[in-house]
């Protein structure tokens, strides 16, 4: 009780710091509408929202002010794909595909306003969810990792690599890997963290200081979002909006414990590394659907299943920061761009995090879930209108942005060609199918996982026991074996015949 | 019926797919030996450069690339397997097995061609705000109707001021200057736009010149000035004097 009351008073420090200062405002408020629009616009992405605004804000102003900007879009982005799904039928993120399902039928029957209400209503809840699972569990994560040393670290960090390949995987899982491990190389490049011995450099005096994380960012998200959108594509018709948006309370009343089902689920999702929102939405929608007694409507215009994915996906926000701040691991691929965002600012997610960024990052939460609620139950119809907006007229100025966002954080032309080189061999990821997650989770967390592994081995003069004998490690190496093992055609094949049996 | 015919597209895709995951993982494995071969020149199993003992192989800079590297092989070779016995090898060399679509080609070409001569010819010589709406007309021009011909011309019209400063101003030593790559940028983009607007009535393209010229202008304006950051290009045809009169008629009002 005590530990509550004390994370509570913590809390509401870093919120009352936040609110009375005014320069607070204009920051949410720009960030949180920039993040809607971003999430509203089919084309653009959460990533990609919080990886220009990383390119903008990253080290240009203080951190305060950046994390501002950025959890405020990251929340307004993943908020604003529920309109383009339930009134065009096009996920505008990821994230919101599940959104679709129910929320476009439910337009169609001319319940689109309500249907946007009870979305925004879902999402604040869902964040506010989040948010206080991120409160709660950091803490005692952060004392459990206290004890956490490089074998652990190497571990959890591969352990990362892995499963968002897996489970970002659409195809086969061995892409994901090959793409988790593509991001890994990538990372070895420059001077090694431990000998200075220079890797992959060929004699370019740029790449001895590894490659930078944000150009590698904008041409993971930006670029294939770019060539893949430059397209003439018929924007669909909007259905129009009647009735009012603002839901009543006895609907929101009535549809409360699946909010709550589903922002615990989306918060857990979340808090698996590197597992984003979309993954979230799906699972919730998921279990919605056999927990559910409206389970055999959904697909068909149901509410619960509209709330069920709507209210995941904000929630998987505060759980995706948990493993970012706990472990230095980004739970979602919005939080890996956040991750930039720390680094840009020299600040190392994990066990030594300062705890007043933690509570600064839960104030901040809650007051961008606030803004976010206001904007889309009193603002909605303004977002309607950017629908109406083609993406071959936004996606050349993302163009722009993000050339001169790569150009300004480094302030050189080679981090250009560096955004263009890693554009393009995303976009060709994509045509095969491999997911672009892991390599930029593999580009973050592969100078934790190289030095942390190789500093394992020298504490112990090369014995790998140390991999195993510790209680932590052991655990996290069997996950590692388990992960890779479970993916194997001759232990699924055992399994299923143990299943038979 | 129409489930058939989704599995029947459904099974294409994935033979498609599996056509270019053989060329994939031919392209991955000769990858991953390649960076093996390059990962031989790191000091490994204690070996000495310039008369100082190198790193036991436990902690030598080597030890994590070759077991990327070598796991990217063996990666490599279970996907070369699967899409062999999927049939992607059998599809690997017609241009219908591995999904060719000339349209597509010519889509992707003409966006990789802007892009690369924005990047690597206009960017680093030509002022920004120019660059940008020469670019920003042209991706509107070329692809927003989806005709192959206007996607061709665009790229034409980055093309040829392009390979122009990229050919009179190679060398760093002539990025950083007004020149007249800048005023050739410049006509490209007016006449682009105006040829634009001729064969346009549309509201996009009587939209497009103030996009072209307000989204960079106002970037470039709020990085250098208000975030104080560098910008692309500072001694630009347009940056320029924009800078020399934020310093000498602007600023001083408010300064003094």
């Amino acid at each position: 009780m005590e530990f509550f009351l004390s994370q509570l008073q913590g809390f509401g420090g870093a919120f009352s710091a936040l609110v009375t200062d005014p320069i607070t405002y204009p920051y949410i408020v720009i960030s949180v509408f920039l993040g809607i629009v971003f999430g509203a616009l089919p084309g653009l992405t959460a990533t990609l929202a919080v990886t220009i605004l990383t390119g903008f804000f990253g080290n240009k102003i203080p951190l305060d002010y950046a994390l501002i900007a950025l959890l405020g879009a990251y929340v307004g982005a993943i908020y604003g794909g529920s309109y383009p799904s339930i009134l065009l039928n096009i996920p505008g993120t990821a994230a919101s595909a599940a959104t679709a399902m129910d929320g476009h039928p439910l337009a169609k029957q001319g319940r689109g306003a309500e249907a946007l209400g009870l979305t925004t209503t879902g999402s604040f809840v869902g964040t506010l969810i989040g948010t206080a699972a991120l409160l709660v569990f950091v803490w005692a994560l952060l004392l459990i990792s206290q004890s956490i040393a490089s074998p652990e670290k190497a571990l959890l960090a591969l352990f990362g690599i892995l499963l968002s390949g897996t489970l970002m995987s659409e195809d086969l899982v061995v892409k994901g890997w090959i793409a988790g491990l593509a991001g890994l190389a990538m990372a070895m490049v420059g001077l090694d963290p431990l000998l200075s011995e220079p890797r992959y450099t060929f004699g370019w005096s740029y790449l001895m200081s590894g490659f930078q994380v944000v150009p590698v960012l904008m041409g993971a998200f930006a670029i294939p979002q770019i060539i893949e959108g430059l397209r003439q594509v018929d924007p669909g018709k909007v259905i129009a909006l009647k009735g009012r948006i603002l839901p009543n309370l006895a609907a929101v009343r009535r549809h409360m414990p699946t909010i709550a089902r589903s922002g615990v689920i989306g918060t857990g999702v979340g808090a698996l590394p590197g597992v984003g929102e979309d993954v979230a939405g799906w699972v919730s929608y998921g279990v919605g659907k056999s927990a559910s007694h409206d389970g055999k409507n959904f697909g068909k215009g149901s509410i619960e299943g509209l709330l069920s994915s709507e209210t995941a996906n904000n929630a998987c926000i505060g759980g995706a920061l948990i493993p970012l701040l706990v472990l230095g691991i980004p739970g979602s691929p919005p939080a890996a761009a956040l991750m930039g965002a720390f680094k840009l600012n020299n600040i190392i997610p994990g066990p030594t995090i300062d705890p007043s960024i933690i509570l600064r990052v839960c104030a901040i939460m809650v007051l961008a879930s606030l803004t976010m609620f206001i904007m889309g139950l009193f603002t909605a119809r303004v977002f309607i209108q950017i629908l109406r907006l083609p993406q071959t007229v936004f996606l050349p100025v993302v163009l722009i942005l993000t050339t001169i966002g790569s150009f300004s954080v480094g302030g050189g032309i080679n981090d250009l060609y560096l955004m263009l080189g890693v554009g393009a061999l995303a976009y060709f990821m994509n045509l095969m199918r491999y997911p672009i997650a892991p390599l930029v989770i593999g580009v973050i967390l592969g100078g934790l996982f190289d030095e942390t592994f190789r500093r394992s081995l020298l504490l112990s003069d090369g014995d790998l026991s140390g991999f195993f004998t510790r209680p932590t490690a052991a655990v996290l190496l069997a996950l590692n074996v388990a992960l890779i093992a479970g993916q194997m055609p001759v232990v699924r094949r055992a399994f299923a015949k143990m299943r038979k049996r | 019926m129409d489930i058939e015919k989704l599995q029947a597209e459904l099974d294409k895709d994935l033979e498609m797919l599996r056509a270019r995951d053989f060329w994939g993982a031919l392209a991955l494995i000769g990858c991953a030996v390649f960076f093996l071969w390059r990962t031989s020149f790191i000091p490994f199993l204690g070996e000495n450069r310039a008369g100082v003992s190198g790193a036991e192989w436990y902690n030598s800079a080597a030890i994590v690339p070759f077991g990327i590297w070598l796991a990217m092989l063996l990666l490599g070779l279970v996907l070369l397997r699967i899409a062999i016995k999927a049939g992607g090898a059998k599809r690997a060399f017609s241009s219908v097995g591995l999904g060719w679509n000339r349209q597509e080609a010519i889509r992707i070409g003409s966006i990789a061609v802007i892009m690369g001569m924005f990047i690597f010819a206009l960017v680093p010589r030509v002022d920004f705000i120019l660059a940008s709406g020469l670019v920003i007309t042209a991706l509107i021009y070329g692809f927003h109707a989806g005709r192959l011909g206007r996607m061709l011309q665009a790229a034409g019209a980055v093309t040829l001021p392009g390979i122009y400063a990229l050919s009179m101003h190679f060398p760093q030593a002539e990025w950083n200057k007004p020149h007249d790559d800048d005023w050739v940028v410049l006509a490209a983009w007016m006449l682009l736009s105006v040829w634009m607007l001729v064969h346009d009535r549309s509201r996009i393209a009587r939209s497009t010149p103030w996009i072209a010229l307000l989204t960079p202008l106002i970037l470039v304006t709020a990085m250098a000035f208000g975030f104080r950051q560098n910008v692309p290009n500072r001694g630009g045809l347009l940056f320029s004097q924009i800078e020399y009169h934020y310093y000498v008629t602007l600023r001083p009002l408010w300064r003094d």
